[in-house]
């Protein structure tokens, strides 16, 4: 079990290297079976993950470039472990719902070396290697969106690169600065997230520092006001491209917030609680009512992404375990149910090559197993009770009603505007009568789209209405987090802050 | 009457040993005009091989010193800096006349004049860095730059005389400017020699302030001049337009790298005794170098030009290094301007492959050319795209350690906002590197074009390019050895 995360990281890596050899008319089946082992290999590892402990596990650590402290370290803790499995789940169902046919196997390789980028930077605990992932993964984005792409592709293919790649050359400069303040304060250069745990940094170094990282994360997740490469992306992406986008890339974000932001800088995410929190509410509610002015039906899901990455920060900045807890647990519903839903879109935008509501209408009675699924997965975004993406909705509002009861009520309304923005695509596409005679025909989903929807269901269910295995050892590592976040904080008030919100109305997962 | 003084001459002060490496590109440049002599019909690849083989001696008697000779009646120094740069220089241009064994050998390369310049820029260059006086840097460098406005006349394009003719209008108005730096320097001080103007300076605390910040601004312009430091970069993009793609990509590394060390030595005088001023000018000609021609470089349609203007603002980033002035700043002006060689080197050799003369496109590098380059030549397109990100500064590719190196030498010193303004600077850097990975790539093949790629390549300049390729994808594993080598040099002559 030792290496068992260099394996993950890399074996997609090599996968997609042979790749280059497979015959084209065979290419997708490597694809589905090499996701499919890099999956089977991310649950065996969670099989391992002892989840008493709230420590990183199977760490494993080579030195790069020693005289600069900078060294290959993997680990993976609750928060990350999901992240991980998610990410490899995803990109596998992704496969199997393939349809695309233009130049397969480029479409693969590049797919294959995306899952190594993405599962580096979930596991990856040294900044710079971290960083290395991070930006890696701009380039096969980049290609996928821009070679597969429709109309505008390459321009949204550009506004996508540039836009994360500035944010992240400005963080790159704040994990420099904190790598040279560990030099100053130990003598050794360390760029090791652990290490860097241990320090204790002054309030207005942790301001500036916490506004750089912001830069690169804010960008990633996107937050409002940076936000608008998003729909673009999506929009003119393929579906694969959409359903890895929103699954996972996006997390990154949010992931580096929880990873970085917090536990380095615990007074500067105190006092950024409620500009970040306004941030989030402008996204969540603002988004929400542009995705309901859209036509196009992948635009709608790409502004309901944005929005629900707003309910995401506003859970991590509540600061305490059960928004912090309820974040993941939503990054991660948030994963799997709008990757299925750009996946539904894709299907019907194979069959008719248009995504526009006003083209569809009375699709239920054609279609019904899709309508069935479409509906489901359409409950989960919603937030709907014993689905996946009602659990860390409301461990997310719950969690920042202790800070904020006012903004709470209103970051509530995501799920009435949510839900309006949603029932009203499911109406005018699939209610009412058949308005348009080419829809007539269309066929129902099977063989391989069943083989791909099939399992998101499941997990939308399982997970909705057992979220425990899950939520154990997520609260574990959180809760150190937290704890952490306690020790270190520099003013009297934070701690004060971070003990009040922590201790009242404690919910216990146990 | 008086008599003339006696010198005698000990020989163990000559210390001949401090030139024999320069010797060795001299002697090479010469046998090579003696064969020429003797015998015209000669296949040029034994003039290749030729200029390898001198640059080889030439690099292994460098690694013979271990730094801090001096000789010649103290004009040569031979110290770790300048032992690092010369062994840069000549394993660089070993690898720049390695792209000469191309499949069609253009017009430059049919008179053997071509290899025996070669070295004497070679050696000139390296006269330049290794000495700390004044005049014997200014003969380095025009005994270079002389060859080099050669070089660049002797290409069969209607642009080169141009080229060549700007460069050398360009050229002289820098000499001028360094002798009269120098002069001022002498009226001051009394000598020529770096070390002593520091110590008279700083005896003197600075006496007669004016005529040495002129003579600073002058010196500034002359070496301002061979870095293309803004706002003395405007022959940059013509020259290497005008130059063929390999030529180009020499100019863009090697004559840099002589100026960086002369700027070290020089401006060392001024940032280590706190001058403010010099800083002030310092700081503002780096920032206008890594800006202005990064936004000039947005514009262009012409890779080869778009990649001149690269190499420009790589160079303020560079010169940013020497403004810093720690340890670790210089440290990471070597390591950046070894993996910019690398990726610049596997760029141009690229460039220089695809040369072709249809008569259609705007220009030779036009980007339209490369459009669809993936379905066509996908080869090409991969290496290409590769040194693009690389350049780029795309992690783990080789220039985003140079960079990530450089920008953490910035932030150790306290110069954060310089930091930020190098990260700004490679954003934007980005796009238009994106541009040309973005035709290759997305967009679909022009139809008709004529154009074959890969017309000029061979087995021997493919080894290069894939040599070039391994370099910087796993440049990874470079760094640390790389920074263990560098820091020895530099430490042993306490920069």
């Amino acid at each position: 079990m030792e290496h068992i995360l260099s394996i993950l990281i890399f074996f997609p890596a090599f996968a997609a290297l042979i790749g280059f050899l497979v015959k084209n008319d065979s290419i997708r089946m490597y694809a589905i079976l090499v996701t499919a082992i890099e999956f089977v290999l991310t649950v065996f590892m969670w099989t391992n993950f002892d989840s008493s402990i709230a420590d990183m596990q199977f760490t494993e650590i080579i030195p790069i470039i020693e005289s600069y402290g900078i060294n290959y370290l993997v680990g993976i803790d609750g928060i990350s472990l999901f992240l991980v499995i998610m990410t490899t789940f995803m990109t596998m169902i992704s496969v199997i719902g393939l349809t695309e046919k233009r130049n397969l196997k480029h479409l693969i390789i590049t797919i294959l070396f995306l899952e190594m980028t993405m599962v580096g930077v979930f596991v990856a605990l040294d900044a710079i290697i971290f960083y290395l992932f991070w930006e890696l993964s701009l380039v096969p984005m980049l290609y996928i969106i821009g070679a597969w792409g429709g109309q505008l592709r390459i321009y949204a293919a550009i506004k996508f690169f540039l836009y994360t790649f500035f944010g992240s050359l400005v963080m790159l400069v704040g994990m420099l600065y904190l790598g040279y303040v560990y030099y100053q304060t130990t003598g050794n250069w360390s760029f090791s997230i652990l290490d860097w745990n241990m320090l204790v940094l002054p309030f207005d170094m942790q301001l500036w520092l916490f506004v750089a990282f912001f830069a690169g994360f804010a960008i990633k997740v996107p937050m409002f006001p940076f936000h608008t490469w998003l729909p673009y992306a999506h929009g003119q992406a393929p579906t694969i491209g959409s359903v890895i986008l929103a699954a996972v890339l996006l997390k990154m974000g949010t992931y580096g917030f929880v990873r970085f932001s917090l536990p380095l800088f615990p007074d500067a995410s105190v006092y950024f609680t409620i500009p970040m929190a306004i941030l989030a509410l402008i996204a969540i509610i603002y988004t929400a009512m542009v995705a309901y002015a859209q036509e196009d039906m992948k635009q709608v899901i790409a502004y309901s992404s944005v929005s629900h990455m707003g309910v995401i920060i506003l859970g991590i900045f509540a600061l305490n375990v059960e928004g912090i807890g309820g974040s993941i647990f939503l990054m991660i519903s948030h994963g799997v149910v709008s990757g299925g839903l750009f996946m539904l879109v894709g299907v019907i935008y194979d069959r008719r090559h248009t995504k526009m509501m006003k083209d569809f209408g009375g699709l239920a009675l054609v279609m019904p197993k899709y309508a069935t699924i479409f509906g489901i997965m359409l409950m989960a975004s919603i937030g709907l009770p014993l689905t996946i993406g009602f659990v860390g909705e409301f461990l997310s509002l719950i969690g920042f009603f202790k800070v904020s009861p006012v903004l709470t009520v209103i970051a509530g309304l995501t799920i009435i505007l949510g839900a309006v923005y949603m029932l009203v695509l499911y109406k005018k596409s699939f209610f009412g009568p058949i308005t348009n005679e080419e829809n007539r025909k269309l066929q129902d989903i099977k063989g391989r789209e069943i083989a791909a929807l099939v399992p998101l269901i499941a997990v939308v269910i399982i997970l909705g209405v057992y979220p425990k295995p899950i939520l154990k050892p997520v609260d574990k590592s959180v809760s150190q987090l937290v704890e952490v976040m306690q020790i270190k904080a520099v003013n009297q008030s934070t701690k004060v802050r971070l003990l009040e919100s922590n201790s009242i109305g404690e919910v216990k997962n146990d | 009457m008086t008599s003339i003084p006696s010198v005698v001459i000990d020989f163990a002060s000559l210390n001949f040993a401090t030139i024999v490496p320069m010797l060795m590109a001299i002697i090479g440049a010469l046998v090579i005009l003696c064969v020429d002599l003797v015998n015209r019909n000669l296949d040029k690849s034994l003039y290749i091989m030729l200029t390898i083989l001198f640059l080889l001696v030439d690099l292994g008697t460098l690694i013979g010193y271990s730094g801090d000779v001096r000789g010649f009646f103290d004009l040569m120094l031979v110290d770790g800096i300048s032992i690092l740069s010369q062994a840069i220089m000549v394993f660089a241009s070993i690898l720049f006349i390695f792209t000469t064994m191309s499949k069609l050998r253009f017009q430059e390369f049919r008179y053997p004049e071509y290899f025996a310049l070669y070295l004497f820029v070679v050696a000139g260059f390296q006269f330049m860095v290794s000495s700390d006086s004044l005049i014997l840097i200014f003969v380095g460098l025009e005994t270079a730059s002389m060859a080099l406005y050669t070089l660049i006349a002797m290409h069969n394009r209607k642009n080169a005389i141009e080229a060549a003719i700007k460069y050398f209008t360009m050229g002289a108005l820098a000499t001028a400017f360094f002798a009269f730096g120098s002069t001022l320097f002498y009226a001051v001080t009394g000598t020529v020699e770096l070390g002593q103007i520091s110590e008279i300076l700083t005896n003197s605390n600075f006496e007669n302030y004016p005529v040495i910040l002129l003579g600073v601004v002058f010196l500034l312009g002359a070496i301002g001049f061979k870095l293309s430091l803004v706002p003395y970069h405007t022959w940059v993009a013509d020259v290497y337009e005008g130059s063929t793609a390999t030529l180009a990509g020499f100019l863009s590394v090697v004559p840099k790298i002589a100026g960086f060390v002369v700027a070290l030595r020089f401006f060392e005088i001024f940032l280590a005794s706190g001058d403010i001023y010099v800083e002030i000018i310092l700081y503002a000609t780096v920032v206008l170098t890594m800006t202005i021609p990064n936004i000039i470089a947005l514009l262009q349609t012409d890779i080869k030009r778009m990649l001149a203007y690269s190499s420009i603002s790589n160079a303020g980033f560079a010169m940013g290094a020497v403004l810093i002035g720690t340890t670790q700043a210089t440290n990471s002006l070597f390591l950046y301007w070894i993996m910019f060689f690398i990726t610049n080197l596997g760029a141009f050799t690229m460039l220089w492959l695809n040369r072709d003369k249809s008569k259609e496109l705007s220009s030779d590098h036009s980007l339209e050319k490369y459009s669809g380059l993936i379905k066509v030549s996908p080869f090409t397109a991969s290496m290409m795209g590769l040194f693009f990100l690389s350049l780029a500064g795309v992690p783990p590719f080789a220039l985003f350690w140079g960079k990530m190196y450089l920008i953490g030498s910035a932030v150790n010193a306290g110069y954060i906002i310089l930091a930020l303004i190098m990260a700004i600077n490679s954003a934007i850097a980005a796009y238009y590197y994106l541009k040309p990975i973005v035709y290759m790539f997305l967009k679909e093949p022009v139809e008709n074009n004529n154009i074959e790629y890969m017309a000029n390549s061979t087995t021997a300049v493919k080894t290069l390019i894939g040599f070039c390729a391994i370099v910087t994808i796993f440049s990874i594993f470079f760094v640390e050895p790389l920074l263990n080598i560098i820091s020895y040099y530099v430490q042993i002559s306490g920069y």
